[in-house]
């Protein structure tokens, strides 16, 4: 019997899903986790009203079969497990609004929607608890953590991979393992068969496709884990190091896997150490230092000035960290102004807050809007690099008088360096689900979560979505 | 010149059958044939079992035929994955040079999807045909934008790659889709491309298959209902070039004189279900054996002493004791040890049984595989040479440049409908076998290509016929 030491690092991923127990969960690993559970719910809510969610959604109704998973918002309405977990992933990431980790990716959205769809799916007499839910959860991010941490490439915002479509897809296949409690070998052979599934390019990033990543991610790790259950056999190295015969490496340059250490006594789930970021509005990540940079400098000309007035501007600078698919002067769509540090950086500036409404149509193409996106130069300062952990966002209003103010942020607020509080957290939540939804099923739902390692039925969760 | 991705777009938007040539149409319904014979065969596998019980939970939406299969049927996304998975199960399929396997991406999506939409339109033969090449014609084309794509793969299975975007392709074709959505169905399959290397020679592998034709399929019917990508998907390194260590995309030549690749080049078709480096190795032993055995004799295992192989470097087929049929299907030493043994190779070469021959294995103690420089590991240029030295010293050595089967060396048409009724009729009654040869035969005639699938699915009315046999 090999021990942990001599085990390939896709044994050592296969040992570690299949036997970690809800005991090896921390208290503060609870409770982040449940924090992320109630954003992405909310998140994946607000979606539901999105045209692509409109799109996936009248797909996927094609396929009428087996309908016993709920879709985030429509009440009455039923899919078939994977296509409900595909459209409610389309949904959590429909306007760039879910959570984001570091390295970056978006963990949640890759996740949840598999697992709520799973506890459905499962028969009375097998429904998973809340806290085997939590469990299943957490695998599924902990794996998406350590597999991030094989390339020194997953570290900065990516160039080639969008990572929900790499490290999110076998998340979800690992955390749906756990929740149907496989065998070891079949957790092994669910993270060989998905990564077969996994990898999009990031040229789709700022467009309307972007969201499938995610729903793509949750479904088809969803898919491989049922595969893998069926007694389906892959590569039983996917994740080590194969030279000449890439496997899980495929999708970077550079790759040295480490294998995961067994739960015995006291495994440390990386979201202990690590946070996660909520977003305040629905835009990339890298937006949100911008606009509170923004929202400083644009305090500070309402001082100067007595008003917030765009005519003594004559430039706008941004000094950003380079990265091209969000810097876009002039952006067309909804999804190419979440992914426009320039629209986000004039949008703060003219409105002095952020929100859902700041993309529409009809904001984006306001006229005051673009006579200061007219304004704008972008500068990329060497000491701003490209990543979530180390970047920060400055403006320079240099006005017509030449006169110089700036504003700058290091950590916005919802980074994990400045985590939402409560407070802010349920604000956001209340905001996005009563889109849909009526008060008291906004608060219920907000209770089911506070309470999850209680819930006797994971399933009820579901179906009150 | 306009963006590639654009230029795909209205190519695969304007290209219509009067631009197929003779050429390409024959060779197109050559591989059409050998994809379905391949097909058929593949249901009688146990990754094909498995897909099966997956996708029986979709069944109740039962519009496409699961070849093969009379007792139930599945939505078209379903019915191409799991054809596709048929189609590749055994490593039978068509391979082309820049290496992929272009038909099992492509045929299963179409054949699928043409039925599910009967009620509403009709398909017909030519219509089939066009959608086809449509396919296989974007795949040759884009494994073209880098030099990676020559070689023996190590990182992606091409397939995932080129067979998604192809079958995209052809189903946004089918479909008749506006240049717009056709640019958009190249966009978001390739969110769905690509599968590592490593899972070659597991059953996994045919799922890449299944998968390409099934996400491909998804990716047309997803932008024929407005959903949008990046419309420069081909042009840009982060997007069809994330594959790629190099990528340099072209335009297509001009609608006005297309020219096919399909014209120019040729695929090749198997002759037993392995993968197509064997080929060379199995002709190369079989010649050697000719040496060492005289008539019915079997061969004198204890009179070797040593055997050498010399083939290219690719490291997945370089197993010295495969275990599983999957391995077995990828391992030159299996190749030259059973062709050595009994003469050639077979769809039974592959059983458990013949796997764990004791014989076999002896042999397998003594083969050795050597790397000539000169051996590149390109389905264009590799050669294998087996050379086996007796215990009394003699050594007898062969080799194979070109084996029967490769596009050099095309099977002809009698042994190529053999190889489609040997493999059909495990499965089908002669007289469906029969229908789809014929259905194939003539398909630029057919009027409604659906009649495909009454025989895929083993009906065979006696009404059907006469339909066919009416041209």
């Amino acid at each position: 019997m090999l021990c942990a030491a001599q085990e390939t690092v896709t044994g050592s991923f296969a040992s570690f899903i299949h036997a970690v127990q809800p005991e090896h969960l921390s208290e503060v690993v609870l409770h982040r986790s449940k924090r992320m559970i109630l954003d992405s719910i909310g998140v994946g809510l607000v979606g539901s009203t999105t045209h692509v969610f409109d799109i996936a959604l009248r797909y996927c109704q094609l396929y009428a079969s087996n309908a016993v998973s709920s879709v985030y918002g429509k009440k009455g309405l039923k899919l078939s497990p994977t296509l409900a977990a595909f459209v409610n992933g389309v949904a959590a990431h429909s306007m760039d609004f879910d959570d984001t980790w570091h390295p970056a990716t978006h963990p949640s959205g890759a996740v949840l929607p598999a697992l709520l769809a799973v506890a459905q799916m499962l028969p009375p007499s097998a429904k998973p608890n809340g806290l085997d839910f939590l469990l299943a959860f957490n695998v599924g991010i902990e794996v998406q953590g350590r597999l991030m941490h094989f390339s020194t490439e997953a570290h900065n915002i990516p160039k080639r991979f969008h990572p929900p479509s790499v490290v999110g897809t076998l998340g979800s296949a690992a955390a749906v393992a756990k929740l149907l409690s496989l065998t070891r070998t079949q957790c092994a052979n669910a993270l060989a068969i998905t990564a077969s599934l996994a990898g999009a390019p990031m040229a789709n990033a700022a467009t309307q496709a972007k969201p499938l990543h995610v729903g793509n991610a949750t479904r088809l790790g969803f898919e491989a884990a049922l595969l893998a259950a069926q007694g389906m056999e892959a590569s039983p190295l996917i994740l080590d190091d194969l030279p000449g015969c890439s496997g899980f490496s495929a999708f970077y340059d550079n790759y040295q896997p480490k294998p995961l250490p067994l739960p015995a006594n006291s495994h440390q789930f990386l979201l202990e150490k690590q946070d996660i970021a909520f977003k305040r509005f629905p835009a990339h990540l890298g937006m949100h230092w911008i606009v509170d940079a923004a929202l400083s400098v644009r305090n500070l000309l309402i001082n100067y000035a007595g008003s917030f007035s765009p005519a003594l501007i004559r430039t706008i600078l941004l000094r950003i960290p380079v990265s091209k698919y969000i810097n876009r002067p002039f952006p067309e769509s909804e999804h190419q102004a979440r992914h426009s540090f320039q629209f986000n950086a004039c949008t703060a500036l003219l409105d002095g807050k952020m929100g859902v409404h700041s993309f529409t149509d009809a904001s984006i193409h306001r006229q005051e809007l673009k006579e200061l996106l007219a304004k704008v130069l972008v500068e990329h300062p060497e000491d701003n690099i490209a990543n979530f952990d180390k970047m920060y966002g400055e403006i320079a209003l240099i006005l017509e008088n030449g006169d110089v103010l700036t504003g700058r942020c290091d950590t916005f607020y919802g980074h994990w360096r400045k985590p939402l509080s409560r407070d802010s957290l349920l604000k956001k939540f209340r905001s996005n689900a009563s889109h849909v939804f009526p008060e008291d099923k906004v608060e219920a739902i907000i209770t089911i979560v506070d309470n999850m390692e209680n819930l006797p039925d994971s399933s009820y969760l579901a179906s009150s979505l | 010149f306009p963006p590639v991705t654009e230029n795909f777009a209205g190519v695969i938007h304007g290209l219509n059958a009067s631009h197929l040539t003779d050429l390409v149409i024959q060779r197109s319904k050559r591989m059409i044939l050998d994809t379905l014979g391949v097909g058929l065969l593949g249901t009688s596998t146990e990754v094909f079992h498995k897909v099966i019980q997956y996708s029986k939970t979709y069944s109740s939406d039962a519009s496409s035929t699961v070849w093969g299969h009379l007792d139930f049927r599945l939505p078209p996304l379903y019915a191409a994955f799991v054809n596709g998975v048929a189609v590749h199960s055994m490593d039978f399929d068509d391979t082309w040079h820049p290496a992929t396997h272009p038909s099992g991406a492509v045929l299963p999506a179409l054949i699928a999807l043409s039925e599910a939409l009967t009620q509403k339109q009709k398909f017909s033969g030519p219509d089939l045909l066009l959608a086809f090449n449509v396919g296989i014609e974007v795949q040759g084309r884009l494994m073209r934008f880098s030099s990676e794509a020559s070689n023996i793969p190590k990182r992606f299975h091409p397939p995932a790659i080129v067979g998604t975007m192809g079958s995209a392709a052809a189903v946004a074709k089918l479909l008749a889709l506006d240049p717009f959505k056709c640019k958009e169905a190249l966009a978001v399959a390739a969110s769905y491309a690509g599968a590592p290397m490593a899972n070659v020679a597991t059953p996994t592998k045919p799922l890449h298959i299944g998968n390409a034709a099934k996400h491909g399929l998804e990716a047309a019917c997803l932008a024929s209902l407005g959903l949008q990508g990046n419309k420069q998907i081909l042009d840009m390194e982060s997007g069809l070039g994330a594959f790629y260590t190099d990528y340099a995309p072209q335009v297509l030549p001009t609608l006005k004189s297309y020219s096919w690749l399909l014209d120019q080049q040729d695929v090749a078709i198997k002759r037993f279900p392995a993968h197509l480096g064997t080929h060379w190795v199995a002709d190369a032993a079989s010649s050697v054996r000719k040496h060492l055995v005289k008539g019915d004799n079997s061969l004198p295992i204890n009179g070797i002493e040593k055997i050498v192989a010399k083939v290219p470097d690719v490291g997945y087929m370089n197993r010295p004791f495969p275990n599983s049929e999957h391995e077995a299907r990828h391992s030159f030493q299996f190749a030259v040890c059973t062709a050595l043994l009994d003469g050639s190779i077979s769809v039974q070469s592959f059983s458990d049984q013949n796997i764990s021959r004791p014989q076999l294995r002896e042999l397998l103690k003594k083969t050795q595989l050597e790397h000539p420089p000169d051996n590149k590991p390109s389905f264009e240029i590799l050669y294998c040479e087996v050379n086996v030295t007796l215990q009394d010293g003699n050594v007898f050595s062969e080799r194979c440049d070109t084996f029967y089967g490769h596009w050099r060396k095309p099977l002809s048409a009698e042994d190529l409908k053999k190889k489609f009724h040997s493999n059909a009729s495990q499965v089908l009654s002669a007289e469906a076998a029969e229908g789809i040869m014929e259905t194939v035969d003539n398909l630029e005639k057919v009027e409604d290509c659906s009649v495909l699938n009454a025989f895929l699915k083993g009906t065979q009315s006696a009404k059907v016929l006469e339909k066919i046999c009416s041209f």
